[in-house]
């Protein structure tokens, strides 16, 4: 008896050798390289949509209130220069280039309120606060506002999107913005997790492959299923024929797969 | 509107008529087209972003009629840069070059090489 149960323990140990038996520390042996992504701050132009940053501005006009100054054209040059954004401080730049995002999408000449010129605003504000993080990144208040100007924006543009699609669209040209929705879930990235998804998509891209190799077999196989096909139709037609039993294959089903045939030979020749 | 509970329903739509986010019209089919596909979409009723008072038949945008905007546009003077429903283009144009909504965005987890909009 005992001789019995001994046979019987060393059957089971081999048949569990044999099947697979996945453990608490299995590690898959796929040759599936993680990199980790490189964590982006939120301010980072790459993060808040901004496809264009400023753009040079010539620092040899006047300041924004100035220019239309009638007393200044008949200035001295020298008062005319010190009026030109070259001994102004940075703001008085960064406003010129507010006002040429403004005149951009601006409704009339008095508008100053409607969504597109506070769109238009909120951006030049947000690419010139990105420069000044780029010099000093320590700038911590800094970082905050920015942050919460270009999640405003963000909510801004949802709500634009849901209103109206038209000026929506139109103004992620102009303004040269891009929108890219919240994901439904923000976590932390692990690396068990995203080993997952690419053993999952790894799978799915196998999957499809064989499909696609299946397919291309079966087409390949295509003309002589059908040859084969007419051949058998009209076997089983003339046997019926020959016996005096009721008809089952009629000439026109015969006929429609000739056809058939003739059209997928005519296809495959326009390819070849 | 107030629905207590929402339901998913897979509709069939060759031409593709609608949108992500649009209000349609769908129609039960005789017959299950797949597993899952149980319906077909009728028409279009309410495009995303293109809101029409069903009262009046007047287009709006977020509680106020674009007639009246565009009167007052015209008090002040139009402009020539300005935006106008007229000559913009149908929506999406800008789709999958500067607008990524109609699709669902997850969080970047693994460095590709490769450039995937979608990843955040």
């Amino acid at each position: 008896m005992n001789n019995y149960r001994f046979i019987l323990k060393e059957i089971e140990k081999l048949t569990l050798n044999k099947t697979f038996v996945r453990n608490y520390a299995f590690k898959s042996d796929l040759k599936i390289k993680w990199v980790r992504p490189e964590v982006i701050p939120s301010y980072k132009p790459g993060k808040s949509g901004d496809l264009g940053g400023v753009p040079p501005i010539e620092k040899q006009q006047f300041m924004l209130d100035f220019k239309n100054s009638k007393e200044l054209q008949t200035a001295n040059e020298n008062v005319k220069k010190l009026f030109t954004l070259e001994f102004a401080p940075k703001k008085f730049t960064n406003r010129i280039y507010f006002s040429s995002l403004i005149e951009q999408v601006k409704r009339h000449d008095y508008d100053v309120g409607s969504i597109e010129v506070k769109m238009a605003k909120w951006t030049g504000v947000i690419r010139a606060f990105q420069d000044i993080m780029e010099r000093f990144p320590t700038n911590r208040r800094l970082k905050v506002k920015l942050k919460e100007l270009i999640d405003k924006r963000k909510k801004h543009l949802k709500y634009l999107r849901r209103w109206d699609y038209k000026k929506f669209e139109w103004l992620l040209a102009t303004l040269n913005l891009e929108y890219k929705p919240h994901p439904p879930k923000y976590h932390s990235i692990t690396r068990k997790e995203s080993l997952q998804k690419l053993t999952d998509k790894y799978c799915e891209d196998i999957v499809q492959s064989r499909l696609k190799q299946y397919h291309s077999q079966l087409e390949i196989e295509q003309i002589a299923f059908l040859e084969e096909k007419i051949r058998t139709l009209a076997f089983i037609r003339d046997e019926e024929k020959h016996c005096g039993v009721q008809h089952t294959v009629t000439e026109e089903e015969i006929d429609e797969i000739r056809k058939q045939l003739d059209e997928l030979k005519q296809k495959r020749d326009c390819i070849a | 509107m107030y629905f207590p509970k929402h339901e998913f329903v897979y509709a069939h739509d060759p031409e593709k008529k609608c949108k992500t986010g649009d209000m349609v019209l769908i129609e039960q089919l005789p017959q299950k087209l797949t597993r899952l596909i149980t319906h077909k979409v009728k028409h279009v009723l309410y495009p995303l972003g293109d809101v029409t008072d069903p009262i009046t038949g007047k287009k709006v945008i977020a509680g106020k009629f674009r007639d009246h905007i565009d009167a007052i546009n015209k008090v002040y003077g139009e402009r020539e840069g300005a935006f106008k429903y007229e000559s913009a283009p149908a929506r999406g144009w800008q789709e999958d070059q500067k607008d990524f909504s109609h699709q669902e965005t997850y969080i970047k987890y693994h460095e590709s090489g490769e450039h995937d909009p979608l990843a955040v």
